[in-house]
């Protein structure tokens, strides 16, 4: 059909030249994030001697004798998966119970300085973390938390908290507030509202919401080797095992990389169609619910 | 209420409560805004009564006041006699069909229909039941399955008047319900609507802004005007007698003319032209503002001169605009025939339907 006409052929031309260069950019960029993932791969599979070749050599005998090291030899990383597992799932946990509510007191109701405190919420992620790490290492020590999971999960809620609360927030003011008086003329009370009525609307926004805090507390670092120790010792931290002041263990360092990634692309697959679904709420209205 | 014996049931809180209702001096700000500038309105049971007026005039607060969805900064509400002022929205036994119809997008028509009766306690087995029935009664018994987005507008609207009759409410509200249909709907669904009140026997008010739709629905309005209620009556008793100049240039399709005019003696005058005072005016005297609708105003050989300004033709019938002096005036003529342009024609006004106002308060001179 196009073809019958010149000006459509001229169009379609267009068209592809412009498909042409946009998937030319996309997998450019593709490229540039995906390599050192590659590389990392690539790495695993050689044995710590081989990657040190130069030139490195593409053709090499690839062993799995690294991921099994990094999983169950001396300095296995396996303990640390478990705690890295445990703290970044009771951060998401705790996270959203408590700000499912307080962000559906900052969406609806009339609060005294409701304002102040927003902006207050807000205002805790623009310090910068290096800033509290010695604050929080003196405030741990002194009430003994150190080296905890309690320390540690209460130190990742004070970022994971305002950030969830602040994304929560806009998923629910997009809610119309006639759905919720609708509900209290149906006799439904504040809690049976925000459970019947809100909630099953924002699903998209608590699982973004979900995977970012998740996230940032398996990835975290900086507060994890700090106010860490022997007892919690997240995988973050753990895979610096293999750098010491004499030599790097890239190989076992890319395997235990890898490793830790795998929680992380599972979650994801998994709700690809929820954070779709949650991303897109904001820009076409009404598009994330039902 | 014969023959619904099953139906009353259902209610279980109200039983066979009335349905009475009354404002007094309900006044609400919005910051700076007099939305409510003392409303006083009586409503009575199994009444179909509208609130009519432009937008802004407060009609829609002072259903959301009976709603319970705002309280009032002044003044106190009651129902059957009880004070329920400062009561919750759903301890008042009312429900609410809202503008938008605020459908539950996530649920089942079912469940839509249906989540009144959860959240108020009624037996689970007792609920499919009374859904079913609700929705026969608006038509939409084969939609059950279906979610609010798989719906037309007027499908929704439907399902929206099935989840507020599910339950039997004391008090009837509904927000502008038909604005968001088209025209030829809108026309149907006026006429069901006036038919499932009288079958319902609820005390219902609705709210709108298009007056051919209070007039033809309504047992009694109340014209809104700038925060406070004009005139409260029947449709003809508003549109026949107009509280004041405000109602009269309010209500009618286009509304009525008004025009400076002089009583002397038994004699109304609008500069040379004289017609006898209208028996109903007979306190009239001095300055008046004359008001005459369209229909009442006819071509004659003598009258009031005025010259064609613009002709519409609405099929049937004509709309003239007529300058005035510095007045334009519409009249409506029963036929349709050819003008020419700026043609110079005579007016008369039938003072059987003249209306005389106080050019000072306002107020209709009777």
């Amino acid at each position: 059909m196009a073809a019958s006409r010149p000006s459509n052929w001229a169009l379609n031309r267009a068209g592809k030249a412009r498909k042409a260069v946009l998937f030319g950019v996309a997998g450019m960029l593709m490229l540039v994030w995906v390599f050192p993932l590659i590389w990392a791969v690539i790495v695993s599979l050689k044995s710590e001697s081989e990657v040190l070749a130069y030139p490195p050599r593409i053709i090499f005998e690839p062993t799995l004798q690294n991921y099994s090291d990094a999983l169950f030899g001396g300095v296995s990383i396996l303990p640390s998966l478990v705690t890295s597992l445990i703290v970044s799932t009771a951060t998401t946990i705790l996270t959203i119970l408590l700000a499912v509510p307080a962000a559906y007191v900052f969406a609806r109701l009339k609060l005294r300085g409701k304002k102040g405190l927003g902006f207050y919420t807000l205002a805790t992620q623009m310090v910068p973390p290096v800033g509290l790490v010695i604050p929080y290492f003196l405030i741990l020590n002194r009430i003994g938390w150190l080296d905890t999971y309690q320390g540690m999960v209460t130190v990742y809620l004070t970022f994971s908290l305002p950030f969830a609360i602040w994304l929560l927030v806009s998923y629910m003011e997009d809610i119309p507030r006639e759905m919720e008086e609708a509900a209290f003329l149906d006799r439904a009370n504040r809690f049976q509202t925000l459970w019947h009525v809100i909630l099953p609307q924002v699903r998209g926004g608590i699982a973004v919401t979900i995977i970012f805090v998740f996230l940032n507390a398996w990835n975290e670092f900086l507060f994890a080797v700090q106010l860490g120790g022997n007892t919690v010792r997240p995988v973050t931290v753990a895979m610096y095992n293999f750098v010491s002041v004499e030599q790097t263990l890239w190989a076992k360092l890319s395997a235990a990389a890898l490793v830790a990634m795998v929680p992380m692309i599972i979650i994801g697959i998994a709700a690809q169609k929820q954070i779709v679904k949650g991303l897109t709420v904001g820009a076409v209205k009404g598009g994330g619910r039902q | 209420m014969s023959g619904e014996v099953g139906q009353s049931d259902a209610k279980g809180s109200n039983g066979d409560s009335a349905g009475r209702v009354s404002l007094r001096g309900i006044r609400k700000h919005f910051g700076a805004f007099e939305a409510l500038k003392g409303i006083d309105l009586d409503i009575e049971p199994m009444e179909f009564f509208a609130l009519l007026g432009p937008s802004g005039s407060g009609k829609t607060t002072t259903l959301r006041v009976l709603a319970g969805l705002e309280t009032p900064d002044d003044g106190t509400m009651s129902m059957d006699g009880a004070d329920v002022t400062y009561t919750q929205p759903g301890e008042r036994d009312v429900a609410m069909v809202f503008q938008n119809y605020a459908l539950y997008p996530h649920m089942t028509l079912d469940a839509n229909i249906g989540f009144p009766l959860r959240m108020g306690g009624v037996a689970k087995d007792r609920i499919p039941g009374l859904v079913r029935e609700a929705a026969a009664k608006v038509k939409i018994e084969h939609l059950l399955h279906r979610r609010p987005g798989q719906l037309s507008g007027g499908q929704q609207q439907r399902c929206a008047l099935a989840r507020a009759i599910v339950r039997q409410p004391r008090l009837f509200l509904l927000d502008e319900p038909l604005s968001n249909l088209d025209a030829q709907l809108r026309l149907e669904t006026r006429v069901e609507l006036k038919k499932l009140q009288r079958s319902l026997n609820v005390t219902t008010v609705y709210v709108t802004h298009d007056q051919e739709e209070a007039m033809t629905i309504a047992d009694r309005m109340a014209v809104f005007l700038d925060g406070e209620i004009a005139q409260v009556g029947t449709p003809e008793e508003v549109f026949n007698k107009p509280r004041n100049v405000n109602v009269a240039a309010f209500i009618g399709s286009p509304p009525m003319n008004l025009i400076e005019g002089q009583v002397e003696g038994r004699t109304v005058s609008i500069g040379d032209y004289r017609f006898d005072l209208p028996a109903a005016s007979g306190q009239a005297k001095g300055k008046v503002i004359v008001g005459v609708r369209p229909s009442h105003i006819a071509i004659a050989e003598t009258g009031l001169p005025a010259k064609l300004y613009l002709s519409e033709n609405l099929g049937e019938t004509m709309l003239l605009n007529f300058n005035v002096g510095e007045n334009l005036i519409k009249m409506r003529l029963p036929e349709v025939r050819t003008f020419a342009d700026n043609e110079a024609v005579n007016l008369q006004f039938d003072p059987a339907h003249v209306h005389l106002f106080d050019p000072q308060t306002g107020l209709r001179i009777e």
